[in-house]
């Protein structure tokens, strides 16, 4: 059976969208082809455009595991959590599905439903599929989509084709057996657990035939790498290449998050994650192959609700029991208001693509700038509440979003700030690379040291769109000079 | 002659469908065998089924009372780096 589709319109292929935090004409959406960016386009985990109005949800059915990575712990299980991969409860697939249903009833922007773990979900076939099936009687509007490590791939891709899955991602993080021994310590596999280098070869075979195999069955493949500075930084943009040349549709590198608290390898052998820099210079290499996914916020395996926010906690087993519900209204509810989103876009990206490209001269330097927005494209948060900043790049092509930053929140609103500046310099620090930040307020303080960091503070263009924004600041830049000169001598003027 | 499921297992279900002789229960507060139906995977396979596919270092031990993973057997974390991990998270 097919999932019946919303009704997508057409929209312009090239030129085009520089709508907003889609990330502009070269945004990863926007590139796909045709029948590919409609699977896409109401997928809140693919589109930067798409995740600030749809919701997805993961639910955790899947609690085993065939293989270990370095920067898991399978003991670390936190409410307090927020890695990927870490849940608080685990669900039977009947419990999912009552969970799934609820959600969807309560948030009619839901358009997705991922199983990612805690384990992996091809280790747990008969959980995960059983409530895949449940679920495609029971709400064929909401998309099915999976994530794996990709050692049971191969012989899952009959099943997943069974489930209507449209979309699989597979953690590849090395396609080299000596680099996978470094991070894969072993594999359960035929009956048997298999340690280094040959056990990471055996999972590298697996997930390379598994992506081939669903590409040849027309499933959409996404490819998610772990960013491990020193083990396979500098292979990743071979993977990318790799991966695309088979057909997955896009890359998503993550950085490591490894903390000695975490009980993972690298966190307590002191393997550090990447800088932000790092990331994005990394992202940058890749992207010429390779559509790359910059948006990513890593959920915990979990998570309810938009990217960025987790509302799991409304819909915990209890809580759901005692709410009632009309299925068939909320599934009609749903279809009323994504319609009603999706005319949305449409209107907003057509608006944009009317306005002339702006006039900058070729050859002029990119520029690196920060973003405080709670969402809807606009620039309409105060520096101190920007939970992350989202970078974008202006140069003569136009603008592009490149990545997001977490910040660490200085001000929480009262006035018992405890460790207000060090955690002040902290969100300074990550804005590294960024030559202005644009927000709605932002007070004294933060100002100066921005100013001192080199970082020009703009909060003139609040409650304007985000790319015009970050346009006119680019052109007034370049009128005053500012493009010429190096971020190293603004600072040593500022100093002056 | 049986295998032993311990405390520090995390309920993760992996070994459950891998034991050739259904031995292995989920329980509260974890899982368990069934010391009657474990055959230590004897005839079946040449390695304890659960013992292979278990994450957790310590959770399992063999007939005589010793675990079948030992610390860092598994996750490679020498045991006195986990340690001086350990203590140093704690002395915060
Ligand atoms: S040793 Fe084999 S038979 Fe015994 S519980 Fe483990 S898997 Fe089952
Ligand atoms: S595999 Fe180990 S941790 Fe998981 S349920 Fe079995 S004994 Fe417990």
């Amino acid at each position: 059976m097919d999932l019946p589709v919303l009704n997508i319109p057409e929209t312009a292929k090239e030129g085009g969208c520089s709508a907003s935090s889609c990330g502009s004409s070269d945004s990863q959406v926007n590139h796909l082809p045709d029948h590919i960016r409609e699977k896409v386009q109401n997928h809140p985990c693919y589109s930067e455009d798409a995740h600030h109005y749809f919701a997805r949800m993961h639910v955790a059915v899947a609690p085993a595991c065939n293989i270990q990575c370095h920067y898991c712990n399978r003991k670390y299980d936190c409410a307090n959590e927020s890695r990927p991969g870490v849940v608080s409860e685990l669900l039977t697939p009947e419990q999912a599905v009552k969970k799934t249903m609820a959600v969807a009833a309560k948030i009619p922007q839901m358009t997705v439903l991922g199983i990612a773990g805690p384990g992996d979900p091809l280790a747990n076939p008969e959980r995960t599929f059983e409530t895949f099936r449940m679920l495609t009687r029971d709400a064929p509007d909401i998309k099915l989509c999976v994530s794996t490590n990709g050692l049971q791939l191969p012989e899952s891709v009959d099943e997943l084709a069974k489930a209507n899955i449209d979309h699989v991602t597979i953690t590849i993080n090395t396609i080299d057996a000596e680099i996978g021994a470094k991070i894969y310590p072993w594999i359960f596999w035929k009956n048997r657990r298999i340690k280094g280098r040959k056990g990471a070869q055996i999972l590298i075979d697996q997930q390379q035939k598994g992506l081939e195999m669903l590409v040849q069955r027309g499933i959409l493949v996404k490819v998610n790498s772990v960013m491990i500075p020193g083990i396979n930084d500098e292979h990743l943009a071979e993977v990318s290449r790799t991966v695309k040349s088979k057909g997955a549709f896009l890359h998503n590198v993550m950085p490591l998050i490894a903390e000695a608290e975490h009980g993972t390898f690298y966190g307590v052998m002191g393997q550090r994650g990447p800088t932000p820099d790092e990331l994005m210079d990394l992202q940058e290499r890749c992207s010429g192959d390779m559509n790359m996914m910059r948006h990513c916020r890593q959920c915990r395996a979990d998570a309810v609700g938009l990217l960025g926010e987790d509302r799991g906690a409304e819909f915990t087993l209890d809580k759901i029991d005692a709410m009632e519900i009309d299925y068939a209204s909320a599934m009609e509810m749903r279809r009323q208001v994504q319609e009603g989103i999706m005319a949305d876009m449409e209107s907003k990206r057509s608006t944009q693509q009317k306005k002339a490209k702006p006039a900058v001269p070729d050859g002029a330097r990119p520029v690196l700038m920060a973003v405080a927005t709670s969402g809807q494209g606009i620039i309409n948060q105060h520096f101190g509440h920007a939970k992350e900043f989202q970078i974008y790049q202006a140069s003569p092509e136009g603008v592009r979003f490149m990545s997001h930053r977490k910040t660490e929140q200085y001000c929480s609103g009262d006035s018992t700030c405890g460790d207000a500046e060090s955690a002040l310099a902290i969100t300074v620090r990550s804005l590294a690379g960024c030559e202005a930040v644009l927000c709605s307020k932002i007070g004294y303080e933060p100002w100066e040291m921005l100013e001192e960091a080199g970082i020009v503070p703009n909060g003139e263009h609040a409650m304007e769109s985000i790319e015009e924004a970050v346009m006119a600041v680019y052109r007034e830049m370049l009128e005053n000079g500012k493009v010429d000169e190096t971020p190293a001598a603004r600072r040593a003027n500022a100093e002056m | 002659m049986a295998l032993k499921i311990i405390e520090s297992c995390v309920n993760c279900f992996a070994c459950e469908p891998v034991c050739p002789s259904q031995a292995i229960f989920a329980a509260e507060p974890h899982f368990l065998i069934d010391p009657k139906k474990c055959t230590e995977c004897e005839g079946a396979h040449a390695v304890p089924q659960c013992a292979s596919i278990c994450p957790i270092e310590g959770a399992l031990l063999d007939s005589l009372g010793e675990a079948i993973n030992p610390p860092g057997s598994l996750t490679g974390i020498p045991p006195e780096k986990m340690a001086q991990a350990m203590a140093e998270l704690r002395s915060h």
